[in-house]
Protein backbone atom coordinates (compact mmCIF):
# COMPACT_ATOMS: atom_id res chain seq x y z
CA UNK A 1 0.00 0.00 0.00
CA UNK A 2 3.08 2.37 0.68
CA UNK A 3 4.38 1.55 -2.29
CA UNK A 4 1.39 2.19 -4.58
CA UNK A 5 1.06 5.29 -2.78
CA UNK A 6 4.38 6.58 -3.18
CA UNK A 7 4.09 5.59 -7.03
CA UNK A 8 0.93 7.00 -7.73
CA UNK A 9 2.54 10.48 -6.34
CA UNK A 10 5.57 9.94 -8.62
CA UNK A 11 3.60 9.69 -11.69
CA UNK A 12 1.08 12.52 -10.62
CA UNK A 13 3.99 14.58 -9.95
CA UNK A 14 5.67 13.46 -13.06
CA UNK A 15 2.44 14.14 -15.10
CA UNK A 16 1.86 17.56 -13.75
CA UNK A 17 5.29 18.65 -14.01
CA UNK A 18 4.60 17.91 -18.04
CA UNK A 19 1.48 19.19 -18.29
CA UNK A 20 2.93 22.05 -16.73
CA UNK A 21 5.57 22.52 -18.94
CA UNK A 22 4.23 21.87 -22.26
CA UNK A 23 1.67 24.57 -21.25
CA UNK A 24 3.77 27.28 -20.12
CA UNK A 25 5.48 28.31 -23.59
CA UNK A 26 1.05 29.34 -24.32
CA UNK A 27 1.74 32.25 -21.46
CA UNK A 28 5.11 32.63 -22.37
CA UNK A 29 4.97 33.46 -26.24
CA UNK A 30 2.47 36.05 -25.44
CA UNK A 31 4.34 37.29 -22.87
CA UNK A 32 7.23 37.49 -25.01
CA UNK A 33 5.48 39.45 -28.07
CA UNK A 34 3.93 41.63 -25.63
CA UNK A 35 7.22 42.57 -23.80
CA UNK A 36 8.76 43.27 -27.54
CA UNK A 37 6.09 44.94 -28.58
CA UNK A 38 5.77 47.59 -25.73
CA UNK A 39 9.56 47.84 -26.15
CA UNK A 40 9.23 48.80 -29.38
CA UNK A 41 6.20 51.67 -28.74
CA UNK A 42 4.11 48.72 -30.35
CA UNK A 43 1.51 47.38 -28.76
CA UNK A 44 1.69 43.22 -29.64
CA UNK A 45 -0.67 41.26 -30.30
CA UNK A 46 -3.99 42.57 -29.93
CA UNK A 47 -6.83 41.13 -31.84
CA UNK A 48 -7.50 37.32 -30.77
CA UNK A 49 -9.07 37.56 -27.73
CA UNK A 50 -8.70 40.53 -24.70
CA UNK A 51 -5.27 41.95 -25.94
CA UNK A 52 -4.02 39.16 -27.98
CA UNK A 53 -4.55 36.63 -25.08
CA UNK A 54 -6.28 33.50 -27.19
CA UNK A 55 -2.82 34.08 -29.86
CA UNK A 56 -0.94 31.98 -28.41
CA UNK A 57 -3.58 29.21 -28.66
CA UNK A 58 -4.42 30.40 -32.38
CA UNK A 59 -0.78 29.98 -33.31
CA UNK A 60 -0.71 26.32 -31.90
CA UNK A 61 -3.56 25.73 -33.72
CA UNK A 62 -2.22 27.03 -36.67
CA UNK A 63 1.11 25.08 -36.25
CA UNK A 64 -0.41 21.55 -35.55
CA UNK A 65 -2.97 21.73 -38.70
CA UNK A 66 0.15 23.08 -41.09
CA UNK A 67 2.06 20.73 -43.51
CA UNK A 68 4.46 18.49 -41.83
CA UNK A 69 7.39 19.16 -44.17
CA UNK A 70 10.44 17.15 -45.03
CA UNK A 71 12.61 17.97 -47.33
CA UNK A 72 13.43 15.30 -50.53
CA UNK A 73 17.06 15.24 -49.67
CA UNK A 74 16.77 14.89 -45.64
CA UNK A 75 18.21 12.20 -44.00
CA UNK A 76 14.57 11.02 -42.69
CA UNK A 77 15.51 9.19 -39.61
CA UNK A 78 17.26 11.90 -38.33
CA UNK A 79 15.04 14.59 -39.54
CA UNK A 80 12.31 12.93 -37.23
CA UNK A 81 14.74 12.49 -34.66
CA UNK A 82 15.98 15.61 -34.22
CA UNK A 83 12.97 17.50 -32.49
CA UNK A 84 12.67 14.54 -30.13
CA UNK A 85 16.34 14.65 -29.25
CA UNK A 86 15.77 18.33 -28.93
CA UNK A 87 12.06 18.47 -26.62
CA UNK A 88 12.79 15.22 -24.32
CA UNK A 89 16.09 16.64 -22.67
CA UNK A 90 14.86 19.99 -20.87
CA UNK A 91 11.98 17.52 -19.45
CA UNK A 92 13.58 14.84 -18.01
CA UNK A 93 16.49 17.85 -16.14
CA UNK A 94 12.98 18.94 -14.55
CA UNK A 95 12.67 15.63 -12.71
CA UNK A 96 15.82 16.42 -10.70
CA UNK A 97 14.90 20.15 -10.12
CA UNK A 98 13.30 21.20 -6.48
CA UNK A 99 10.48 23.34 -6.43
CA UNK A 100 10.42 23.55 -1.87
CA UNK A 101 10.64 22.16 0.19
CA UNK A 102 6.94 20.16 0.96
CA UNK A 103 3.84 20.64 1.63
CA UNK A 104 1.34 18.69 3.78
CA UNK A 105 -1.91 17.70 2.17
CA UNK A 106 -4.08 15.80 3.87
CA UNK A 107 -2.24 15.32 6.68
CA UNK A 108 0.62 13.27 4.04
CA UNK A 109 3.74 15.29 3.80
CA UNK A 110 4.35 15.83 -0.29
CA UNK A 111 7.95 16.73 -1.30
CA UNK A 112 8.03 19.66 -3.89
CA UNK A 113 10.31 17.53 -6.36
CA UNK A 114 10.14 14.59 -8.05
CA UNK A 115 13.64 13.09 -6.63
CA UNK A 116 16.23 14.26 -4.71
CA UNK A 117 19.31 13.37 -6.45
CA UNK A 118 22.50 13.68 -4.54
CA UNK A 119 24.37 14.39 -8.09
CA UNK A 120 21.63 16.28 -9.53
CA UNK A 121 23.95 19.17 -10.60
CA UNK A 122 25.95 16.92 -12.93
CA UNK A 123 22.55 15.44 -13.93
CA UNK A 124 21.42 18.64 -14.99
CA UNK A 125 24.49 19.40 -16.58
CA UNK A 126 24.78 16.25 -18.78
CA UNK A 127 20.90 15.56 -19.69
CA UNK A 128 20.93 19.42 -21.19
CA UNK A 129 24.01 18.66 -22.96
CA UNK A 130 21.39 15.81 -24.81
CA UNK A 131 19.59 18.75 -26.35
CA UNK A 132 22.39 20.19 -28.13
CA UNK A 133 22.40 17.08 -30.48
CA UNK A 134 19.14 17.68 -31.26
CA UNK A 135 19.85 20.74 -32.92
CA UNK A 136 22.90 19.76 -34.47
CA UNK A 137 21.28 16.28 -36.03
CA UNK A 138 17.88 18.74 -37.33
CA UNK A 139 20.18 20.64 -38.98
CA UNK A 140 22.61 18.51 -40.29
CA UNK A 141 19.65 16.07 -41.70
CA UNK A 142 17.57 18.78 -43.43
CA UNK A 143 20.69 19.05 -45.61
CA UNK A 144 20.16 22.56 -46.49
CA UNK A 145 23.24 25.09 -46.05
CA UNK A 146 21.35 27.56 -44.08
CA UNK A 147 20.39 24.63 -41.69
CA UNK A 148 23.89 23.02 -41.64
CA UNK A 149 25.64 26.70 -41.01
CA UNK A 150 23.06 26.99 -38.05
CA UNK A 151 24.24 23.65 -36.67
CA UNK A 152 28.13 24.03 -36.92
CA UNK A 153 27.86 27.23 -35.37
CA UNK A 154 25.48 25.53 -32.49
CA UNK A 155 28.61 22.63 -32.41
CA UNK A 156 31.87 25.20 -31.90
CA UNK A 157 28.81 27.54 -29.17
CA UNK A 158 27.83 24.51 -27.20
CA UNK A 159 31.86 23.44 -26.52
CA UNK A 160 32.79 27.26 -25.45
CA UNK A 161 30.50 27.72 -23.41
CA UNK A 162 29.04 24.23 -21.14
CA UNK A 163 32.99 24.38 -19.69
CA UNK A 164 32.96 28.04 -18.23
CA UNK A 165 28.91 27.10 -17.01
CA UNK A 166 30.24 23.75 -15.72
CA UNK A 167 32.88 25.99 -14.06
CA UNK A 168 31.22 28.60 -12.77
CA UNK A 169 28.92 26.19 -10.61
CA UNK A 170 32.10 25.08 -8.80
CA UNK A 171 31.94 27.45 -6.46
CA UNK A 172 28.71 26.87 -5.51
CA UNK A 173 29.03 23.59 -5.06
CA UNK A 174 32.21 23.77 -2.49
CA UNK A 175 30.13 26.27 -0.82
CA UNK A 176 27.54 24.22 0.07
CA UNK A 177 29.78 20.85 0.10
CA UNK A 178 27.42 19.10 -2.23
CA UNK A 179 26.33 18.37 -5.66
CA UNK A 180 22.54 17.98 -4.85
CA UNK A 181 20.20 21.02 -5.57
CA UNK A 182 18.01 21.20 -2.12
CA UNK A 183 21.28 21.13 -0.01
CA UNK A 184 22.44 24.00 -2.30
CA UNK A 185 19.21 25.85 -1.52
CA UNK A 186 19.31 24.83 2.06
CA UNK A 187 23.05 25.92 2.17
CA UNK A 188 21.55 29.59 1.22
CA UNK A 189 19.25 30.23 3.81
CA UNK A 190 20.95 33.14 5.01
CA UNK A 191 23.29 34.61 2.80
CA UNK A 192 22.23 33.89 -1.15
CA UNK A 193 25.13 32.77 -3.16
CA UNK A 194 25.31 36.18 -5.12
CA UNK A 195 27.14 37.67 -2.29
CA UNK A 196 29.79 35.11 -2.01
CA UNK A 197 29.76 34.52 -6.07
CA UNK A 198 28.92 37.83 -8.25
CA UNK A 199 32.04 36.82 -10.64
CA UNK A 200 30.21 32.98 -10.88
CA UNK A 201 26.83 33.86 -11.33
CA UNK A 202 27.42 36.12 -14.49
CA UNK A 203 30.01 33.60 -15.88
CA UNK A 204 26.55 31.40 -15.73
CA UNK A 205 24.06 34.06 -16.44
CA UNK A 206 26.13 34.63 -19.86
CA UNK A 207 26.60 31.17 -20.23
CA UNK A 208 23.08 30.06 -19.97
CA UNK A 209 22.10 32.99 -22.37
CA UNK A 210 24.36 31.10 -24.99
CA UNK A 211 22.88 27.61 -23.62
CA UNK A 212 19.38 29.00 -24.62
CA UNK A 213 20.23 30.52 -27.69
CA UNK A 214 18.64 33.90 -26.74
CA UNK A 215 20.03 37.13 -28.13
CA UNK A 216 22.44 38.02 -27.91
CA UNK A 217 23.62 34.19 -28.77
CA UNK A 218 21.43 33.03 -30.84
CA UNK A 219 23.75 32.82 -33.45
CA UNK A 220 22.26 28.76 -34.06
CA UNK A 221 19.13 30.45 -35.43
CA UNK A 222 20.21 33.67 -36.55
CA UNK A 223 16.92 34.84 -38.69
CA UNK A 224 19.02 37.88 -40.33
CA UNK A 225 21.74 35.67 -41.68
CA UNK A 226 20.44 32.32 -41.75
CA UNK A 227 16.63 32.12 -42.17
CA UNK A 228 16.03 30.70 -39.23
CA UNK A 229 18.89 28.70 -38.65
CA UNK A 230 19.00 24.81 -37.81
CA UNK A 231 14.82 24.84 -38.34
CA UNK A 232 15.04 26.60 -41.09
CA UNK A 233 13.22 23.36 -42.90
CA UNK A 234 11.12 22.79 -40.04
CA UNK A 235 7.30 22.76 -40.05
CA UNK A 236 4.27 22.50 -38.36
CA UNK A 237 4.53 19.87 -35.34
CA UNK A 238 7.72 19.20 -35.52
CA UNK A 239 8.93 23.38 -35.51
CA UNK A 240 6.50 23.68 -32.32
CA UNK A 241 8.75 20.77 -30.66
CA UNK A 242 11.25 22.88 -30.78
CA UNK A 243 9.95 26.00 -29.83
CA UNK A 244 9.05 24.36 -26.85
CA UNK A 245 12.54 23.01 -26.28
CA UNK A 246 13.68 26.40 -26.34
CA UNK A 247 11.48 27.89 -24.09
CA UNK A 248 11.57 25.15 -21.82
CA UNK A 249 15.54 25.64 -21.67
CA UNK A 250 14.72 29.31 -21.17
CA UNK A 251 13.09 28.16 -17.77
CA UNK A 252 15.69 25.86 -16.83
CA UNK A 253 18.13 28.20 -16.82
CA UNK A 254 16.35 30.72 -15.18
CA UNK A 255 15.51 28.43 -12.46
CA UNK A 256 18.88 27.07 -12.36
CA UNK A 257 20.22 30.58 -11.93
CA UNK A 258 17.37 31.13 -9.01
CA UNK A 259 18.32 27.68 -7.10
CA UNK A 260 22.55 28.28 -7.66
CA UNK A 261 22.50 31.87 -6.94
CA UNK A 262 19.80 33.64 -5.52
CA UNK A 263 18.61 31.81 -2.42
CA UNK A 264 15.86 28.90 -4.66
CA UNK A 265 12.57 29.76 -2.13
CA UNK A 266 14.05 31.26 0.52
CA UNK A 267 12.99 34.50 0.91
CA UNK A 268 13.85 38.14 2.38
CA UNK A 269 12.32 40.69 4.21
CA UNK A 270 8.53 40.01 2.57
CA UNK A 271 7.06 36.48 4.29
CA UNK A 272 5.68 34.98 1.11
CA UNK A 273 4.81 31.39 0.70
CA UNK A 274 8.12 29.78 -0.95
CA UNK A 275 6.97 28.31 -3.25
CA UNK A 276 5.80 32.06 -4.43
CA UNK A 277 8.99 33.09 -3.81
CA UNK A 278 10.66 30.87 -6.09
CA UNK A 279 8.07 31.30 -8.75
CA UNK A 280 8.45 34.97 -8.27
CA UNK A 281 12.14 35.07 -8.85
CA UNK A 282 12.06 33.03 -12.01
CA UNK A 283 9.52 35.46 -13.79
CA UNK A 284 11.75 38.16 -13.01
CA UNK A 285 14.73 35.93 -14.86
CA UNK A 286 12.67 34.76 -17.63
CA UNK A 287 11.28 38.52 -18.20
CA UNK A 288 15.66 39.40 -18.19
CA UNK A 289 15.84 37.01 -20.90
CA UNK A 290 12.99 38.59 -23.06
CA UNK A 291 14.47 42.14 -21.83
CA UNK A 292 17.78 41.51 -23.25
CA UNK A 293 16.59 39.77 -26.26
CA UNK A 294 15.14 43.15 -27.64
CA UNK A 295 17.87 45.24 -26.56
CA UNK A 296 21.18 43.67 -27.86
CA UNK A 297 22.39 42.81 -31.54
CA UNK A 298 23.58 39.51 -32.07
CA UNK A 299 27.21 38.45 -31.42
CA UNK A 300 29.58 38.12 -34.10
CA UNK A 301 30.19 34.53 -34.32
CA UNK A 302 33.76 35.28 -33.67
CA UNK A 303 33.52 37.62 -30.68
CA UNK A 304 31.53 34.71 -28.94
CA UNK A 305 34.01 32.21 -29.45
CA UNK A 306 36.59 35.19 -27.89
CA UNK A 307 34.09 35.87 -24.85
CA UNK A 308 34.00 32.61 -24.11
CA UNK A 309 37.27 30.85 -24.16
CA UNK A 310 39.24 34.46 -23.43
CA UNK A 311 36.82 35.88 -20.64
CA UNK A 312 34.54 33.43 -19.26
CA UNK A 313 37.27 30.66 -18.65
CA UNK A 314 39.61 32.20 -16.68
CA UNK A 315 37.07 34.43 -14.93
CA UNK A 316 35.43 30.66 -13.94
CA UNK A 317 38.74 29.45 -13.28
CA UNK A 318 39.78 32.66 -11.13
CA UNK A 319 36.73 32.10 -9.04
CA UNK A 320 37.31 28.88 -8.24
CA UNK A 321 40.44 29.35 -7.34
CA UNK A 322 39.42 32.67 -4.71
CA UNK A 323 36.59 30.46 -3.22
CA UNK A 324 39.14 27.77 -2.53
CA UNK A 325 41.67 30.52 -1.12
CA UNK A 326 39.20 31.76 1.21
CA UNK A 327 37.84 28.42 2.54
CA UNK A 328 41.23 28.01 3.55
CA UNK B 1 45.10 65.12 -18.89
CA UNK B 2 41.50 65.46 -18.87
CA UNK B 3 41.10 63.28 -22.38
CA UNK B 4 43.56 60.64 -20.81
CA UNK B 5 40.78 61.02 -17.76
CA UNK B 6 37.89 60.51 -20.18
CA UNK B 7 39.45 57.47 -21.37
CA UNK B 8 39.56 55.71 -18.17
CA UNK B 9 36.03 56.77 -17.42
CA UNK B 10 35.20 54.77 -20.65
CA UNK B 11 37.41 51.72 -19.90
CA UNK B 12 36.35 51.62 -16.32
CA UNK B 13 32.66 52.03 -18.10
CA UNK B 14 33.14 49.24 -19.76
CA UNK B 15 34.82 46.91 -17.42
CA UNK B 16 30.99 47.56 -15.68
CA UNK B 17 28.97 46.94 -19.13
CA UNK B 18 27.98 51.15 -18.57
CA UNK B 19 27.35 50.95 -22.13
CA UNK B 20 24.79 47.75 -21.43
CA UNK B 21 22.92 48.84 -18.85
CA UNK B 22 22.40 52.17 -20.57
CA UNK B 23 20.72 49.86 -23.69
CA UNK B 24 19.07 48.19 -20.67
CA UNK B 25 17.76 50.99 -19.38
CA UNK B 26 16.50 52.90 -22.76
CA UNK B 27 14.83 50.10 -23.47
CA UNK B 28 12.76 49.53 -20.41
CA UNK B 29 11.94 52.94 -20.49
CA UNK B 30 10.46 52.47 -23.67
CA UNK B 31 8.73 49.68 -22.12
CA UNK B 32 6.28 51.81 -20.20
CA UNK B 33 5.78 54.62 -22.55
CA UNK B 34 2.52 54.76 -24.64
CA UNK B 35 2.69 52.15 -27.73
CA UNK B 36 2.50 54.38 -30.86
CA UNK B 37 0.35 51.77 -32.66
CA UNK B 38 -2.99 53.30 -34.46
CA UNK B 39 -5.43 50.50 -34.10
CA UNK B 40 -7.13 50.40 -37.96
CA UNK B 41 -9.31 49.18 -38.69
CA UNK B 42 -10.62 48.25 -35.71
CA UNK B 43 -10.74 51.20 -33.36
CA UNK B 44 -9.12 54.22 -34.66
CA UNK B 45 -8.57 55.09 -37.77
CA UNK B 46 -7.10 58.42 -39.38
CA UNK B 47 -8.15 61.73 -40.44
CA UNK B 48 -6.58 63.14 -43.61
CA UNK B 49 -5.11 66.45 -43.65
CA UNK B 50 -6.79 68.81 -46.28
CA UNK B 51 -3.53 68.57 -48.30
CA UNK B 52 -3.99 64.79 -48.36
CA UNK B 53 -4.23 63.21 -52.14
CA UNK B 54 -6.97 60.66 -51.63
CA UNK B 55 -10.11 59.66 -53.62
CA UNK B 56 -10.69 62.29 -57.25
CA UNK B 57 -13.85 64.01 -56.56
CA UNK B 58 -15.73 66.66 -59.57
CA UNK B 59 -16.59 69.88 -58.73
CA UNK B 60 -20.08 71.30 -59.49
CA UNK B 61 -20.33 75.45 -59.76
CA UNK B 62 -22.87 77.68 -58.18
CA UNK B 63 -25.80 76.46 -60.51
CA UNK B 64 -25.34 72.60 -59.63
CA UNK B 65 -23.56 72.12 -63.04
CA UNK B 66 -20.61 70.45 -63.31
CA UNK B 67 -17.09 72.52 -63.78
CA UNK B 68 -15.53 70.07 -65.88
CA UNK B 69 -15.40 71.46 -69.83
CA UNK B 70 -13.78 68.43 -70.84
CA UNK B 71 -10.58 69.76 -72.13
CA UNK B 72 -8.75 66.25 -71.59
CA UNK B 73 -5.58 68.44 -69.85
CA UNK B 74 -5.85 66.09 -67.07
CA UNK B 75 -6.27 62.97 -69.32
CA UNK B 76 -3.11 64.60 -70.81
CA UNK B 77 -1.35 65.24 -68.17
CA UNK B 78 -1.86 62.09 -66.25
CA UNK B 79 1.42 59.84 -65.94
CA UNK B 80 -0.49 56.79 -65.89
CA UNK B 81 -2.90 57.21 -68.58
CA UNK B 82 -5.70 56.67 -66.17
CA UNK B 83 -8.07 59.51 -67.54
CA UNK B 84 -10.86 58.90 -70.38
CA UNK B 85 -12.97 61.91 -70.94
CA UNK B 86 -15.91 61.79 -73.94
CA UNK B 87 -17.00 65.38 -74.54
CA UNK B 88 -20.53 66.51 -75.63
CA UNK B 89 -22.16 69.79 -76.19
CA UNK B 90 -25.33 70.82 -73.74
CA UNK B 91 -28.07 72.84 -75.19
CA UNK B 92 -26.49 76.10 -73.91
CA UNK B 93 -23.42 75.08 -75.90
CA UNK B 94 -21.06 74.43 -73.22
CA UNK B 95 -18.67 71.53 -73.26
CA UNK B 96 -19.21 68.79 -70.23
CA UNK B 97 -18.16 65.52 -70.01
CA UNK B 98 -20.47 62.78 -71.25
CA UNK B 99 -17.84 60.30 -69.88
CA UNK B 100 -15.68 60.68 -67.46
CA UNK B 101 -13.63 57.88 -66.09
CA UNK B 102 -10.94 57.48 -63.60
CA UNK B 103 -8.81 54.16 -63.39
CA UNK B 104 -7.97 53.83 -59.44
CA UNK B 105 -6.27 51.07 -59.73
CA UNK B 106 -4.10 52.82 -62.12
CA UNK B 107 -3.43 55.87 -61.08
CA UNK B 108 -0.66 56.92 -58.40
CA UNK B 109 -2.01 60.16 -56.82
CA UNK B 110 0.41 62.57 -58.34
CA UNK B 111 -2.11 65.41 -58.05
CA UNK B 112 -1.30 66.26 -61.51
CA UNK B 113 -4.55 66.44 -62.63
CA UNK B 114 -5.52 69.01 -60.40
CA UNK B 115 -2.89 71.36 -61.01
CA UNK B 116 -3.75 70.69 -64.65
CA UNK B 117 -7.52 71.47 -64.67
CA UNK B 118 -7.81 74.82 -65.94
CA UNK B 119 -12.05 75.03 -64.47
CA UNK B 120 -11.32 73.66 -60.89
CA UNK B 121 -12.81 70.65 -61.51
CA UNK B 122 -10.99 67.95 -60.28
CA UNK B 123 -9.31 67.34 -57.03
CA UNK B 124 -7.80 64.45 -55.13
CA UNK B 125 -10.02 64.77 -51.81
CA UNK B 126 -9.95 62.90 -48.39
CA UNK B 127 -11.43 59.10 -49.21
CA UNK B 128 -8.87 56.73 -48.62
CA UNK B 129 -10.61 53.46 -48.30
CA UNK B 130 -11.66 51.97 -51.58
CA UNK B 131 -10.14 49.02 -51.54
CA UNK B 132 -11.76 46.07 -53.95
CA UNK B 133 -11.67 42.83 -54.78
CA UNK B 134 -12.22 43.71 -58.74
CA UNK B 135 -10.19 46.19 -60.43
CA UNK B 136 -12.96 46.74 -62.32
CA UNK B 137 -14.67 48.68 -59.45
CA UNK B 138 -11.95 50.51 -59.45
CA UNK B 139 -13.13 52.18 -62.69
CA UNK B 140 -14.92 55.09 -61.36
CA UNK B 141 -17.37 57.13 -63.26
CA UNK B 142 -18.72 60.54 -63.59
CA UNK B 143 -21.57 60.64 -61.23
CA UNK B 144 -20.13 58.76 -58.59
CA UNK B 145 -16.95 61.03 -59.09
CA UNK B 146 -19.40 63.95 -58.41
CA UNK B 147 -20.12 62.16 -55.20
CA UNK B 148 -17.12 61.34 -53.59
CA UNK B 149 -16.41 63.36 -50.28
CA UNK B 150 -14.25 66.60 -50.98
CA UNK B 151 -11.19 67.75 -49.32
CA UNK B 152 -10.65 67.39 -45.39
CA UNK B 153 -11.26 70.41 -43.39
CA UNK B 154 -9.35 69.11 -40.09
CA UNK B 155 -6.55 66.40 -40.26
CA UNK B 156 -3.88 65.04 -38.82
CA UNK B 157 -5.50 63.35 -35.88
CA UNK B 158 -6.81 60.13 -35.01
CA UNK B 159 -10.70 59.33 -34.21
CA UNK B 160 -12.68 55.88 -33.20
CA UNK B 161 -13.71 53.71 -36.10
CA UNK B 162 -16.30 51.31 -36.63
CA UNK B 163 -15.74 48.65 -38.87
CA UNK B 164 -18.90 47.97 -40.84
CA UNK B 165 -18.10 45.29 -42.94
CA UNK B 166 -20.97 45.00 -44.92
CA UNK B 167 -19.86 48.32 -46.71
CA UNK B 168 -17.27 50.08 -45.48
CA UNK B 169 -15.41 51.86 -42.52
CA UNK B 170 -17.49 54.61 -40.70
CA UNK B 171 -16.25 57.12 -38.79
CA UNK B 172 -17.93 58.03 -35.36
CA UNK B 173 -15.83 61.28 -34.33
CA UNK B 174 -16.35 62.00 -30.92
CA UNK B 175 -14.00 64.51 -30.29
CA UNK B 176 -14.03 66.64 -33.42
CA UNK B 177 -10.50 66.45 -34.38
CA UNK B 178 -9.55 63.16 -32.57
CA UNK B 179 -6.03 63.10 -30.74
CA UNK B 180 -3.13 64.02 -32.18
CA UNK B 181 -0.81 60.79 -33.21
CA UNK B 182 2.12 62.22 -33.27
CA UNK B 183 2.17 63.34 -29.12
CA UNK B 184 3.19 59.67 -28.35
CA UNK B 185 6.12 59.44 -30.35
CA UNK B 186 9.30 59.64 -28.21
CA UNK B 187 11.85 62.06 -29.04
CA UNK B 188 14.89 62.20 -27.35
S1 LIG C 1 -3.60 61.81 -59.63
FE1 LIG C 1 -2.02 61.61 -61.22
S2 LIG C 1 -2.14 59.48 -61.84
FE2 LIG C 1 -4.02 59.90 -60.72
S3 LIG C 1 -5.49 60.47 -62.29
FE3 LIG C 1 -4.55 62.38 -61.57
S4 LIG C 1 -2.85 62.72 -62.95
FE4 LIG C 1 -3.45 60.60 -63.22
S1 LIG D 1 -11.38 67.79 -65.12
FE1 LIG D 1 -10.43 69.74 -65.65
S2 LIG D 1 -8.66 69.16 -66.89
FE2 LIG D 1 -9.97 67.38 -66.81
S3 LIG D 1 -11.26 67.51 -68.61
FE3 LIG D 1 -12.39 68.47 -66.97
S4 LIG D 1 -11.85 70.62 -67.08
FE4 LIG D 1 -10.33 69.54 -68.31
Amino acid sequence: MELVVALGLIVFKVALLIAILLLLPLPLTWLERKIAGHIQQRMGPMRVGWHGLLQPVADGVKLLTKEDHIPAEADRFLFKLAPILALAPPFVVFVAIPFGESVSVLGTKITLYVSNLNVALLFVFAVIGIEVYGVIFGGWAANSKYAVLGSLRTCAQMISYEIPMGFAVIGVVMLAQSMSLLDIVRAQANVWNIVYQPVGFFVFFVAGLAEAQRIPFDLAEAEGDLGAGFHTEYSGIRFAFFMVSEYAIMLLTSVLAVILFFGGWNGVLVPLPPLLWFVLKVAFFVYVFIWFRFTFPRYRYDQLMAIGWKVLLPLSMANIIITGVAFL
Amino acid sequence: MSRALDRTGIWIGWAFFADLTNALALTFGYMFSRPVTMQYPDKEKWLPYSRYRGHHFLKRDDEGEIKCVACELCARICPCDCIEVIPYEDEKGNRHPAKFEIDMARCLFCGLCEDACPADAIALGQQYEFSSFSSADLVIGRDDLLGKPGKATTGGGVVAARLNTEQDVLVETSEPQGYNWWRNIRRT
